[in-house]
């Protein structure tokens, strides 16, 4: 790999947007930084999960103001990713060895 | 039977603050006021009482039931779920390594033994060498002493704690698993042990965990003790596979689903084998039952009455 194409990964690949664990590139120098597929699932699955995750959104609002800290979102939190993990487990094991 | 009717009244007595079961109670003490004293109305009195605790008790814990049995986890397409499927031998092969450079540090697999790796993961001469890397308690010798020796393809895979007590003093008080049978040990085992291990993931909003616990909703009750253990290019597979964590975890739930029921393979091929004669035998038992029945079944009673 040459110094150039190196330098253009690495400003791919900035760090204070993303977790650095996502960015690191293989030690024997291949040309794609890794990417865990069930993240990626994951994120691409949203957009068919936007009603529950709108009811979350909705929840976060709507407590908080609260101080009580009995009221919480586990039940809306429980709807979006059970939508999302229904959308991801058919599609996931395809892009792993 | 009838603790349940003297449940009732005490939560009839205690339940003064307004709720949604308000006016469910004042339904229902409307409708026993028409109870009779005779035994089968105290019985029905009872039996009504015991169905009202039930939908009490339910209308003020249902808040706290999701998280307490944890989110459903998904069934994911494990290669070895048909019928016919055998492991994927690779995967177990790089679960065992994931198992020995992650998780080995804290939970121990006490059950199976080098050799048992034999011909499913590794050769015998790389089980063997292996198995030479750590050190077994052996004896007592001759003169009667405990002495310390390589291991052999016969010893049990090493455990990282003396006993549960060093386990948990090490832990926080929390127990780390033995992992032999867990896929076995928890309901949908390898799909919750997957859902689990990639499932780490930031509390919803109202709910924070106590500084030495982790989120993790799959968890039942939410608070793990065990931190997010599988992250990208943790281990380096020999393979030269993409260690990235949903890989990691489909291996190592490989390994231990193959570690929890190693006959398997066998298993299916048995059951196959003998559905299918039992099948046959079955339809030859039903013609031979037939066959010999038809005599019976065949005749006739002629009732004859003389007149």
């Amino acid at each position: 790999m040459t110094r150039a194409f190196e330098y253009d990964l690495l400003s791919k690949c900035d760090v204070s947007n993303r977790k650095e664990d996502s960015c690191v590139l293989l030690s024997h120098g291949a040309e794609d930084e890794v990417v865990d597929p069930k993240k990626y699932l994951e994120e691409s699955c949203k957009p068919k999960c936007v009603k529950p995750l709108l009811e979350y959104q909705a929840c976060v609002k709507r407590i908080q103001g609260d101080d009580s800290g009995h009221k919480h979102c586990t039940g809306q939190y429980f709807d979006y990713w059970h939508c999302i993990d229904k959308c991801v487990a058919p599609k996931l094991f395809a892009k792993l060895k | 039977m009838v603790g349940g009717g003297v449940i009732q009244q005490i939560l009839r007595r205690k339940l003064h603050s307004p709720s949604l079961a308000t006016p469910v109670r004042s339904w229902l003490s409307s409708k026993t006021a028409h109870v009779d004293a005779g035994s089968s109305g105290v019985r029905a009195f009872a039996l009504l009482g015991a169905g009202v605790t039930g939908l009490l008790s339910f209308s003020t814990v249902a808040s706290a039931d999701e998280a307490e049995h944890g989110l459903a986890c998904p069934d994911y397409p494990w290669p070895h779920d048909g019928i016919l499927s055998s492991y994927d031998h690779a995967s177990i092969r790089r679960g065992h390594q994931v198992y020995q450079q992650v998780c080995a540090s804290c939970h121990s697999m006490s059950l199976i033994s080098y050799r048992d790796l034999v011909g499913v993961a590794y050769t015998e001469e790389e089980a063997k060498a292996m198995a030479a890397e750590i050190e077994v308690v052996d004896g007592p010798n001759d003169e009667g002493e405990m002495f310390t020796r390589p291991g052999k393809l016969s010893d049990r895979l090493p455990q990282p704690y003396a006993n549960e007590s060093a386990a948990r003093f090490a832990n926080g008080g929390a127990y780390p698993p033995d992992l032999s049978l867990i896929t076995k040990a928890r309901h949908n085992g390898q799909n919750y042990v997957f859902a689990l291990l990639t499932g780490y993931r930031d509390p919803p909003a109202g709910i924070s965990i106590r500084e030495g616990l982790h989120y993790n909703p799959y968890f039942p009750g939410g608070a793990i003790a065990m931190p997010k253990m599988l992250n990208d290019e943790a281990v380096e597979y020999e393979d030269g596979v993409p260690a990235t964590e949903a890989q990691m975890g489909k291996d190592v739930v490989s390994f231990l689903s193959w570690a929890a029921e190693p006959e398997m393979e066998e298993r299916k091929l048995m059951g196959f084998k003998w559905i299918f004669l039992l099948s046959l035998a079955l339809l030859q038992a039903a013609y031979y039952r037939r066959l010999k029945w038809s005599v019976l079944k065949s005749r006739k009673l002629v009732l004859d009455v003389v007149n």
